[in-house]
């Protein structure tokens, strides 16, 4: 297909139904993400309905709408009330929470959403280029590939939080335990279920998500002795970053942009790996190690560009392998059958129209996200100056909302107080909650995957380092973990440098 | 934090990889050319339970590592720091009781109901002194909650006796 061919299809998002469902739908995901709980697959699966009178691919612009619009809005409660509205936004509330507690909330929204808007640009570019080589690439990802793509996100990322690695880790395997609920993904087997029907499909994401961030938040706002921190009025010319903040975040953004790219690609959670990765990354190269977890800026926005890359990048296994890997591009692929189009190898041949229409409706959804988010800065960040007396029982009550809606289950709402509980436990014994999230998210993958790698090469472990892109996982995989002991090791022998 | 924490954490991270290992084992295992139900969580269970016992072992060195007088003073501060840190978690331990009783109420009395009622306690628990505000703010809450997630979105919630 020539240049000229795909800028056509792009601009069918022009198109006044398109634009108005592009619209409406970034919208919507503002919305849904801005309210804790209440994520982008439900909300994508109770407009489905509507959007099959809009044809398929303003129905499908509007549906993918929603998904991005959600990656913002699920940021910014991140930042400013410590509840992320999906998973991806997780790790913002690392620092973009740290940033709000220090009147820094407009700051950290303003980054978020430029971010957001340079990382989803240039994955409209890097597709327009790359998709159709990429997505024949992407067929080289076997089972065994898969299983040792987890592997190494959880070697990478249990360095997130910087402060043990024992610890990260041993949260990760509690997070990977908890995805073992439910029915077995190879046999159908019931596990660990208790009985209980709720819990046959498995712990709510949603659930444990809301739990271990808003509600341990409330609970440890409550307890706190000390009065919380009054968060200072913040000035019309605060509202926005300074230009210190805007020249410390050209490189998170840049690098974000392209780690999400590349890792959207992967089959795989991939806006919220991208977010995670970018952290670490960002953590690991800055010269301001000391203020990430404190509210350093380059926390907010790489992992803010990754997630929205990944988002772009991500629809790349989803339409060309017609393979989704969350619940919110599940429920995206859903639609699509609905709409009578198969995603698959032969949707860029057969229908470039709602292929690239939907890849172009990022780059406007970007675009108005950003014009419609940055005016509202303002009204944002006053959202942390409500006295906790307001704040909290509002918080309580969307977290319940949010974890009941994602199944219409009560037994949700009862696991979310459980984490809740839990995740005010870990805080008083130190434990960052992140890691427990990602091995949520990466726990089916990992099983599914390992499960169907030992079953096609008979049993014979060496098949899940046969083949060349498995060995130079497992390579990168180990020097991550040797290396930082080297260095070390190499600090503490160094003359002056050691304890 | 202290090494008292430390061991505490650890055990209890022993404890729960040991339970999970033994109920894994009410799973089939089947073969390794076609591994069971059971494969996967039992590796997890074995990683935690060795990480945790690594770390306990790490605490215990330490701990052992530090002299009588030093582990009597840290003992005695830990004890008071303890005792001054969680006066305020009364609230916390409270609110939890509350949280437990909306969840129990929700079934009984439906979702709108006992939604007005929890907010306007778990907003008296938090700071404020008077009841009209807590009040007109959780009228506000269940109004927006009903308008929003049962009008507009069609979401279904319990209802109970009242509504």
């Amino acid at each position: 297909m020539t240049d000229h061919g795909v800028l056509s299809f792009l601009l069918t998002t022009l198109e006044p139904v398109n634009f108005a469902a592009c619209f409406i739908g970034a919208l919507i995901g503002t919305l849904i993400g801005v309210l804790p709980g209440l994520g982008p697959a439900a909300a994508m699966a109770m407009v489905i309905p509507l959007t099959l009178k809009l044809g398929p691919t303003a129905g499908l612009i509007m549906l993918a709408g929603i998904y991005y619009g959600s990656m913002y809005g699920g940021s910014t409660t991140s930042i400013l009330v410590n509840v992320p509205g999906e998973p991806a936004s997780v790790v913002t509330t690392l620092d973009g929470y740290a940033m709000a507690r220090k009147g820094r909330a407009g700051a950290a929204l303003a980054i978020s959403a430029i971010g957001s808007f340079v990382a989803g640009t240039f994955s409209v570019i890097a597709l327009q280029f790359f998709a159709p080589l990429l997505a024949r690439s992407a067929l080289a990802f076997g089972p065994a590939e898969y299983f040792v793509l987890t592997i190494l996100g959880v070697v990478l990322l249990s360095n997130l939080t910087g402060k043990s690695r024992s610890r990260s880790l041993i949260l990760m395997m509690i997070g990977l335990i908890l995805s073992t609920v439910g029915m077995d993904p190879i046999g159908g087997l019931e596990r660990f279920s208790f009985g209980i029907e709720a819990a046959q499909g498995g712990i709510s994401f949603i659930a444990i998500t809301t739990g271990l961030f808003g509600v341990a938040e409330v609970l440890t706002v409550l307890a706190a002795k000390e009065k919380p921190i009054e968060v200072l009025p913040v000035r019309f010319h605060e509202l926005y970053p300074n230009r210190k903040e805007m020249k410390r975040s050209v490189g998170p953004i840049a690098r974000g942009s392209v780690l999400g790219f590349l890792i959207g690609l992967l089959p795989g959670p991939a806006a919220t790996m991208a977010s995670f990765a970018s952290y670490g990354l960002e953590r690991s190269i800055s010269k301001h190690k000391e203020d990430f977890g404190k509210g350093s800026i380059e926390g907010v926005a790489g992992p803010e560009s990754a997630n929205n890359a990944a988002a772009g990048g991500a629809m790349i296994p989803l339409l060309s392998l017609g393979l989704p890997f969350t619940p919110a591009t599940a429920v995206l692929l859903g639609g699509m059958l609905l709409h009578g189009v198969t995603p698959g190898p032969f949707l860029l041949r057969d229908r470039p129209d709602v292929f690239w229409g939907v890849i172009g409706s990022f780059y406007l959804g970007n675009m108005m996200l950003l014009i419609l988010n940055l005016p509202l800065v303002g009204v944002f960040a006053k959202i942390v100056r409500i006295p906790n007396h307001y704040l909290m029982p509002i918080i309580l009550v969307l977290c319940a909302i949010g974890a009941y809606g994602d199944n219409g289950a009560l037994f949700d709402v009862w696991v979310m107080l459980g984490a809740g509980v839990l995740g005010y436990v870990m805080r008083k014994f130190d434990y960052e909650p992140a890691p427990l999230v990602v091995g949520l998210v990466l726990g089916p993958v990992m099983e599914r995957s390992f499960r169907q790698a030992l079953i096609i090469s008979r049993g014979d472990a060496s098949g899940l380092w046969a083949s060349p892109l498995c060995l130079a996982m497992w390579g990168i995989a180990l020097l991550s973990v040797i290396l930082p002991l080297i260095f070390r090791r190499s600090i503490l022998t160094t003359p002056g440098k050691g304890i | 934090m202290t090494t008292r924490k430390e061991i505490a954490s650890n055990l209890a991270v022993i404890l729960f990889g040991a339970v999970f290992l033994a109920y894994t084992t009410r799973y089939p295992l089947d073969t390794w050319e076609n591994p069971g139900p059971a494969v996967f969580p039992l590796i997890l269970g074995a990683v935690l339970t060795i990480l945790g016992a690594g770390q306990l072992v790490l605490a215990l060195w330490k701990f052992t590592r530090r002299n009588h007088r030093e582990k009597q003073r840290d003992s005695g501060r830990s004890v008071r720091e303890s005792l001054l840190r969680n006066s305020g978690e009364g609230k916390a331990l409270r609110l939890i009781a509350v949280f437990i009783l909306y969840l129990l109420m929700m079934q009984w009395i439906g979702f709108f109901v006992s939604t007005f009622l929890f907010a306007i306690i778990s907003s008296r628990l938090t700071e404020t002194t008077n009841w009209g505000r807590p009040m007109a703010l959780s009228a506000g809450i269940t109004l927006f909650c009903y308008l929003l997630f049962e009008v507009w979105l069609k979401l279904s919630f319990p209802r109970g006796i009242l509504f």
